[in-house]
C-alpha cells in the first residue's frame, strides 16, 4: 500500500485543427483504487481548468471539443493521480493545437488498370478524410501512395502533392500489386497508411520490350549487311589484313616462260656467261647416235657376206669369229669418218684407201721384172681364145685362175722330174692350202667386199681410174709391139686389166718351161701370193683381236717355207725379196 | 510581384493584375515565410542547446499573447468574421513584425557564433515580409476600394530599448522567433480562407 505512481502524458493529436485529444499512461496504482484527472492552463491566462470530456476518446484520455479548443495558444497540460494515501502529478507539457495536427487516413482508395495507346497503367484514386475541412481552406492536405508486389519487401513511394489521384506506370506484366495511401497537412504529422488495395496487371508485352525487339531486329539486319559486304569484298579485305608475302626473285628468271612450259629458255637465263654451253653436248650426243645407225647398216651388209662364206666353208664358229672381226674393222673405219665429220668425205676416204692399196699391188708386181710380164702377155692371148669356159672362171673369182695355170703347166711339161716336183709341191701345198683356205675365205670375202666398194666407186667416178690402169700397161707394151697392144686395149680395157695381172703369172711359168729352173719360179710366185695373203690376214687378226696365239702359226709357216726355198738357190732369194718388201 | 503596378500610390489608377492572382501570390509568400521561420526556430534551438539549454533562458516557456495583435482563436469565430476584417488582420500582423525582425537581424549579427543559415534565413524573411506588405496594400485597394485603408498607423508594442543583459537579449530574441512563427501560421491560414471565399470552387485545395 502506497501513494500512486507518477503518470505520463504520452501524446496529444488534432485530426482537423478544431478539436484535439490527449492520452496518458498511468503509473503504479499503489494497490489502492486510483483516480486520474487532467488539468490545463492557457498561456495567456492564469485560470486552471480540468478536462472537459474523459469518455469520448476512451480510457486514460481527454477529449477537447470545439468550444474548449483555441488555436495559436499554448496549452500547459498535467495529469494528476490520486488514491487514499496521496496524489502524484505528471510533468507539464506545452501543446499548440496548430502543430499537433494528424489527419485521419484517406478513404475510398481505388486502383484500376487502364488500357490506352500506351502500355497499361494503374490509376489510383482516393478521397480526403471525412473530418478534414479542405473546402474552406482551413486545412490543406498533401498525399502520398506506395506500391509493391506481395513478395517484395520494400515499397515504392510516389508523391501526389495535393491531387487525389495518381497514375502508376512501368508495372510488370501478369503481376498482382498492393497499393496504400496516406496524407499530411501543410504543417503537421503524416496520417496512417490506408488498408491495402489489390490490383492485377494483365498479360501484355511492354512497349519498351517491343522497342528492344525492334532494336534487335534492326541490329541483326545491319550485321547481316556487314557480313554480306565482307563476303563480297573478301579478297580486298584479305589484302588489307593479310598483305601478300613477297616471293623470292632470281635475277634473269622469267616466270612467264616457266609457266608457258619453255623450261629451256628459263634455264638459259640462269646460265653463267663463262660456263661451257650445253648445246654442244646435245649436238655431240645426237651425232654419235646417228653414227651408230650407220654402223648397223654396215653390219647388215657384212652379215649377208658372212652367210655366203659360211655356206662355202660350212663352219658356224668361223662365221661368229668373222662377225667380231668385221665389227671391229667397221668401228675403226667409222672412227676415222667421225674425225672428218662428213659422210661424203668418209666415202671418198674409202676410195682413196682402195686406190692406195691397188697402186701398191701394181708397183710390187712391176718391180720383179718387165721381161716376165712380156712373156706372160704373149701366151695369155691363145689361152683366152682357145677356151670360153676360162672366161667364166675369170668372172667368178681369182682362185679359179690358179687351177687353170696348173693344168696348162702339166700339159706343157715333158720331163718327169718336173712333174714329180710339181706333184710333190702340190701334195705338200694342198693340206696347208686347205687349212689356209678355211681361214682365208673370210678374209678374201672381206677383201672382195672392199674391192666391190672400190668397183662401185670406180663406176661412179668414171673414166679417170680406167685410164690410169691403161696408161701403165700401154707404156710397157708400146716399146715392144705398138700395133698389137693398141687395138687389143681399146675394145677390152677392164677385162684386159684383170687378164694382164693373171697373164703375168702364166708368163713366168712359160719361162720356166724354157728353162727348168724358171718353171720352179712360177710355182714360187703362186706360193708367194698365197703367203702374202695369209700374212695379211694374220696381221689383221692380231691387230683386231690382240691375241698372241695367231702370231705363232705365222712363224711356223715361215720356217717351213724357208726350208723349201733353201732347196732352190735362186728361187729362194727371189721369193724372200718380195716377202720382205711386203712386210 | 506587386512591383508590376508602379502606379499604385497614384490615386485613380487601375492595375491589370487580378485579385485572384494577387491572392495566389500572397498565399505563396505566406507559405514560404512560415517555412523559413520554422527552420529559423530549429536553428536557434540548436544554438541554445550549445549554451546550456532553453530552460536557462526561458524557464517558463515563451509567452506571446500580451504583446501580439489580438485575433480570434477558434475556427468558429474566425469563420464568422468578414473579408474586410481578415484583410486588416493580416496587414496589421505583417506591419507589426517588420521592425522586430530587422532588430533581430542586428542582434543576431552581434552573436559570436550565430549560424550563417540562421542569419540568411532571417534576412530573407524580412525582405519577403516587405514584399507581402506591398501586395496586401494593392489587394486591399482592389477588394475594399479606396476606403479600405481607414485604419490608423499600427500601435508600436515592441520594446525598442536594447538590453545590456545577455540573458535578456537572448530571451527577447527567442520570443521574437517563437512568436513570429505562430503569427506567420495565422497569416497563412487567413489568406487561404480568404482565397477560398473569393473562388467559387468545391475543392479549394485543388488549386
Amino acid at each position: 500500500v502506497s501513494p500512486p505512481g507518477k503518470p505520463r502524458l504520452t501524446s496529444c493529436r488534432s485530426p482537423e485543427k478544431e478539436t484535439f485529444t490527449c492520452w496518458w499512461e498511468p503509473g503504479d496504482d499503489g494497490g489502492l483504487p486510483t483516480t486520474y484527472a487532467l488539468y490545463y492552463r492557457l498561456e495567456n491566462t492564469e485560470t486552471v481548468k480540468e478536462c472537459p470530456d474523459y469518455k469520448t476518446a476512451g480510457e486514460n484520455s481527454c477529449f477537447f471539443d470545439k468550444n474548449a479548443t483555441s488555436l495559436w495558444v499554448n496549452y500547459n497540460i498535467t495529469v494528476v493521480a490520486t488514491n487514499a494515501l496521496g496524489r502524484n502529478i505528471s510533468e507539464p507539457v506545452e501543446v499548440d493545437v496548430v502543430y499537433i495536427v494528424q489527419p485521419n487516413t484517406p478513404e475510398n482508395v481505388k486502383a484500376v488498370v487502364i488500357h490506352e495507346d500506351r502500355d497499361p497503367f494503374v490509376k489510383v484514386s482516393w478521397d480526403k478524410p471525412r473530418t478534414a475541412d479542405t473546402r474552406s481552406g482551413w486545412i490543406t492536405l498533401h498525399y502520398q501512395l506506395r506500391v509493391k508486389q506481395e513478395e517484395d519487401k520494400e515499397w515504392v513511394e510516389y508523391d501526389a502533392e495535393r491531387q487525389k489521384n495518381y497514375n502508376v506506370f512501368s508495372l510488370h506484366s501478369d503481376r498482382e500489386y498492393m497499393v496504400q495511401v496516406r496524407c499530411k497537412p501543410d504543417h503537421g504529422f503524416w496520417s496512417e497508411w490506408t488498408q491495402t488495395t489489390y490490383v492485377k496487371m494483365p498479360n501484355y508485352i511492354p512497349r519498351e520490350r517491343s522497342l528492344w525487339i525492334m532494336i534487335t531486329i534492326f541490329s541483326v539486319f545491319i550485321v547481316f549487311i556487314l557480313t554480306w559486304m565482307l563476303k563480297v569484298k573478301h579478297n580486298s579485305v584479305k589484302l588489307c589484313l593479310l598483305p601478300p608475302v613477297p616471293g623470292p626473285k632470281i635475277k634473269g628468271f622469267d616466270k612467264q616462260l616457266l609457266k608457258s612450259g619453255k623450261s629451256e629458255e628459263v634455264f638459259n637465263s640462269l646460265v653463267i656467261p663463262g660456263f661451257p654451253p650445253t648445246t654442244d653436248y646435245d649436238d655431240l650426243l645426237v651425232e654419235y647416235l646417228e653414227v651408230y645407225d650407220n654402223e648397223e647398216q654396215e653390219l647388215v651388209l657384212d652379215g649377208k657376206d658372212l652367210s655366203e662364206d659360211s655356206m662355202k666353208s660350212k663352219s658356224p664358229s668361223d662365221s661368229d669369229s668373222g662377225r667380231g672381226s668385221c665389227d671391229s674393222r667397221t668401228l675403226l673405219l667409222d672412227k676415222c669418218m667421225e674425225g672428218s665429220g662428213n659422210d661424203q668425205h668418209n666415202y671418198s676416204q674409202h676410195g682413196e684407201t682402195s686406190w692406195a692399196s691397188s697402186s701398191e699391188c701394181s708397183e710390187s708386181q712391176g718391180s720383179p721384172g718387165s721381161p716376165e710380164s712380156t712373156d706372160g702377155r704373149m701366151k695369155t692371148w691363145p689361152v683366152v681364145f682357145s677356151s670360153p669356159q676360162p672366161h667364166h672362171h675369170y668372172q667368178v673369182g681369182a682362185t679359179k685362175p690358179a687351177y687353170h695355170s696348173v693344168p696348162e703347166i702339166l700339159k706343157h711339161s715333158p720331163s718327169h722330174a718336173i712333174p714329180s716336183n710339181y706333184h710333190q709341191l702340190y701334195l705338200q701345198d694342198i693340206p696347208p692350202q686347205e687349212g689356209r683356205f678355211t681361214k682365208p675365205p673370210c678374209r678374201h670375202s672381206q677383201s672382195y667386199n672392199q674391192f666391190n666398194m672400190d668397183n662401185v666407186d670406180i663406176s661412179e667416178a668414171g673414166v679417170p681410174p680406167s685410164r690410169s690402169l691403161e696408161y701403165v700397161e700401154v707404156q710397157r707394151v708400146n716399146p715392144e709391139n705398138i700395133l698389137l697392144l693398141r687395138p687389143l686395149s681399146d675394145p677390152n680395157r677392164e677385162p684386159e686389166g684383170s687378164d694382164r695381172i693373171d697373164e703375168d703369172y702364166s708368163k713366168v711359168k712359160e719361162v720356166t718351161s724354157n728353162n727348168t729352173l724358171l718353171l720352179q719360179r712360177e710355182t714360187s710366185h703362186q706360193v708367194v701370193n698365197d703367203y702374202s695373203q695369209d700374212f695379211e690376214s694374220y696381221a689383221d687378226q692380231c691387230t683386231a683381236q690382240q691375241t698372241p696365239h695367231p702370231c705363232k702359226p705365222v712363224m711356223t709357216q715361215l720356217h717351213s717355207q724357208d726350208m723349201r726355198v733353201m732347196g732352190n738357190g735362186y728361187v729362194d732369194t727371189t721369193v724372200l725379196m718380195p716377202l720382205y718388201k711386203q712386210f | 510581384s506587386p512591383v508590376e503596378c508602379p502606379d499604385q500610390e497614384i490615386g485613380g489608377t487601375s492595375c491589370t493584375i487580378s485579385a485572384e492572382k494577387l491572392l495566389d501570390r500572397a498565399v505563396q509568400h505566406a507559405e514560404l515565410i512560415y517555412r523559413f521561420s520554422e527552420e529559423a526556430k530549429l536553428l536557434f534551438d540548436e544554438l541554445l542547446d550549445l549554451f546550456g539549454g532553453m530552460n536557462q533562458y526561458i524557464p517558463g516557456g515563451a509567452v506571446c499573447a500580451p504583446k501580439t495583435v489580438p485575433v480570434p482563436l477558434s475556427k468558429s469565430e474566425i469563420q464568422q468574421i468578414s473579408d474586410r476584417w481578415l484583410l486588416h488582420s493580416v496587414l496589421i500582423l505583417v506591419q507589426f513584425w517588420i521592425e522586430p525582425l530587422v532588430n533581430l537581424q542586428k542582434s543576431l549579427e552581434n552573436y559570436k557564433s550565430a549560424p550563417i543559415g540562421l542569419l540568411s534565413r532571417n534576412q530573407w524573411i524580412a525582405s519577403k515580409l516587405s514584399s507581402l506588405e506591398e501586395g496586401l496594400l494593392v489587394l486591399i485597394r482592389q477588394i475594399l476600394g479606396e476606403g479600405g485603408l481607414v485604419l490608423g498607423p499600427p500601435e508600436d508594442v515592441s520594446d525598442n530599448t536594447l538590453s545590456v543583459d545577455a540573458f535578456e537579449t537572448v530571451r527577447r530574441d527567442y520570443s521574437v522567433i517563437y512568436c513570429f512563427r505562430k503569427d506567420a501560421h495565422k497569416i497563412q491560414t487567413f489568406l487561404k480562407l480568404l482565397k477560398c471565399r473569393q473562388v467559387d470552387r468545391e475543392n479549394c485545395s485543388l488549386f
